[in-house]
């Protein structure tokens, strides 16, 4: 805000001693006042509107809406200038004992003249600070509207990727390769477990949610070809019970599979077994995919680049929440914990 | 004489590809196949071989890291299924960089070009090999060798880095280890946020930092968790400023 810049805050006691010095000058040469009187008046003035200064600044941060703030301004620069006015007056009264007859007309007399003053300074204040609220708070509004706009798009380009998964397509083809020369029957087959996978990657794009059935047939189709790709190296365990009922958005389980294959391959030599577990728990489903990790090796392997960030993210566009996707590390074990949220319908 | 191929792949079939491309070929014989850059590494300083088929992706160490630990590289043609390391594959002076799915055609090509070249130098720029700009995003780790063995040296391990002529010396809680790089290429591979030259001759991770104190003629000295001190340089100085926010 404009008063918290450390540049001009010294700006600020500077301007109220030259207000309080034109004030002195003012009523001792042009009215002639007594030198004790306009200095009791200039200072005491000065110092109330200091603070009605502060008022008005205060109430306009703490208006809640935007509606009707200029409205409000000028309430607050009317109240504001007729208490300034009034308990100047009382407190210079008070102050110091007067008996000068020409001074007390003359404070009465130029009340209204003071009002205005003050209203004028006041309004101006209150409006523009109003007017400089209402700016960042639009400014805020529209950069919300860009950051929701920036992901959205991050969010379709992600489901394109997984669509796509280039590496995933290039690796299967050069296994399906190599198996034409050793094993064509295999190949053949690798061939329709492909095509399947890539005609559902299709159908399935244009779904919000599916049946978690389908997820599951799909993901057991991708896991089959990554386990063609790296033979006796990956095993899968499965635990579900059985008939498990509900929806979930697809491309949501299928990156966190690969981000645990990636690790679990990537990171260890040797045999790998990724386990995953599925549940119905309180109107939630939980999927719980754990994988042995490489806590040395200290770093993730590279691949679409998107993994976890891009799950949660997704979750919360569509569920808006941060607290379906948790991840822990225990030993050697990664788990990943998705929780899908099922309509009561 | 035939001449002697191992194949580094973490995907059998793939390597199976490799082997049957290269079966009706009379020139070439595979001596060892394996998974990962660690059992490549052994391989290699075992078998002595003329040729590698690498892969680029792999468990543990990374094609690119097993190179690098290399005293003699052999020659090398990159097989892998993503080509946004072709770059850096041909400025390491690699034959040649094959991507999957692999063709005969084109396989037949690369082991020309190779045939064309052996004999000739066709070492790999190791130059090059350690260059920047390499991975996308920081490494985070180094990869040394200690005594014959490969070592993983995470980021949070490190305590500083001091340069050393042609090499480049780790500190760690477990003790220093040598490497032939500089500290230039090391600066790149780490987050920036995270790990600061402080000096020509030394970077230090921020979080190791005690304090630090005046020395002599605006340089300055930084005390370390582990006890040791570092010297500051002036620009040093000036980045640990700028990075902290001082």
């Amino acid at each position: 805000m404009l008063l918290s810049n450390k540049n001009i805050a010294w700006l600020l006691p500077l301007s109220a001693i030259a207000v309080a010095g034109g004030h002195f000058i003012f009523l001792y040469y042009l009215y002639n006042i007594s030198f004790t009187l306009s200095l009791t008046d200039s200072i005491i003035s000065v110092l109330y509107m200091s603070l009605a200064l502060w008022g008005v600044v205060q109430s306009i941060k703490i208006y809640p809406t935007r509606v009707g703030v200029t409205l409000y301004s000028l309430f607050v620069a009317v109240f504001l200038g007729l208490s300034t006015v009034f308990l100047s007056t009382v407190t210079i009264k008070w102050w110091i004992d007067v008996n000068d007859a020409y001074y007390l007309q003359f404070l009465d007399s130029s009340g209204p003249v003071r009002y205005i003053i003050y209203w004028l300074l006041f309004s101006w204040i209150a409006t523009f600070f109003a007017l400089n609220k209402s700016i960042t708070s639009q400014e805020q509004k529209f950069k919300k509207q860009a950051d929701f706009t920036a992901l959205h798009k991050e969010a379709e380009l992600f489901k394109l990727r997984q669509q796509l998964q280039p590496h995933f397509l290039y690796n299967s083809l050069n296994s399906i390769n190599a198996l034409t020369m050793i094993e064509p029957a295999k190949a053949q087959e690798m061939v329709g477990m492909l095509s399947d996978f890539l005609r559902n990657s299709v159908q399935r794009e244009a779904k919000e949610k599916i049946p978690v059935q389908d997820e599951l047939d799909y993901l057991g189709n991708y896991l089959a070809i990554e386990s063609i790709r790296f033979g006796d190296r990956l095993n899968v365990m499965f635990n579900k019970e059985e008939n498990i009922a509900g929806t979930i958005p697809p491309f949501l389980l299928q990156p966190l599979l690969e981000n645990a294959i990636k690790f679990g391959l990537y990171g260890n030599t040797g045999k790998v077994t990724i386990s995953i577990n599925i549940q119905a728990q309180s109107g939630m489903l939980l999927f719980k995919i754990s994988n042995p990790f490489d806590s040395e090796a200290n770093r993730s392997p590279r691949g679409t680049g998107f993994g976890l960030a891009g799950v949660q993210r997704r979750l919360f566009l569509i569920y808006a929440r941060t607290d379906l996707l948790e991840t822990n590390k225990e030993g050697n074990t990664f788990t990943t914990i998705l929780k899908i949220p099922q309509d009561e319908a | 004489m035939k001449h002697k191929v191992v194949l580094i792949d973490d995907e059998p079939l793939a390597r199976q590809l490799i082997r049957n491309l290269l079966k009706s070929n009379e020139h070439f014989e595979v001596v060892h196949e394996c998974a990962d850059g660690f059992e490549g590494f052994k391989a290699i300083q075992e078998h002595q071989p003329h040729l590698l088929f690498l892969d680029v992706q792999m468990p543990r160490l990374n094609g690119f890291e097993m190179l690098e630990l290399l005293d003699t590289t052999p020659s090398v043609i990159f097989c892998t299924a993503f080509d946004e390391y072709a770059m850096k594959a041909f400025e390491t002076h690699a034959i040649d960089y094959l991507l999957k799915p692999v063709t005969k055609e084109r396989f037949e090509k690369a082991l020309e070009k190779y045939l064309s070249q052996a004999g000739s130098d066709t070492k790999l720029d190791a130059e090059a090999l350690a260059s920047e700009n390499v991975y996308e995003g920081y490494q985070n780790r180094i990869v040394v060798k200690d005594n014959g063995v490969i070592r993983i040296i995470a980021a949070s391990e490190i305590l500083y880095i001091e340069a050393n002529d042609d090499y480049i010396k780790i500190f760690t809680k477990d003790g220093q280890f040598l490497k032939k790089s500089t500290l230039t290429r090391i600066e790149k591979s780490f987050d920036g946020g995270a790990f600061i030259r402080v000096h020509r001759s030394y970077i230090i991770p921020v979080a190791q930092l005690v304090r630090i104190e005046p020395y002599e003629k605006g340089s300055h000295i930084a005390l370390l968790h582990s006890g040791a001190k570092v010297p500051v340089s002036k620009s040093g100085m000036d980045k640990l400023k700028s990075t902290l926010g001082w």
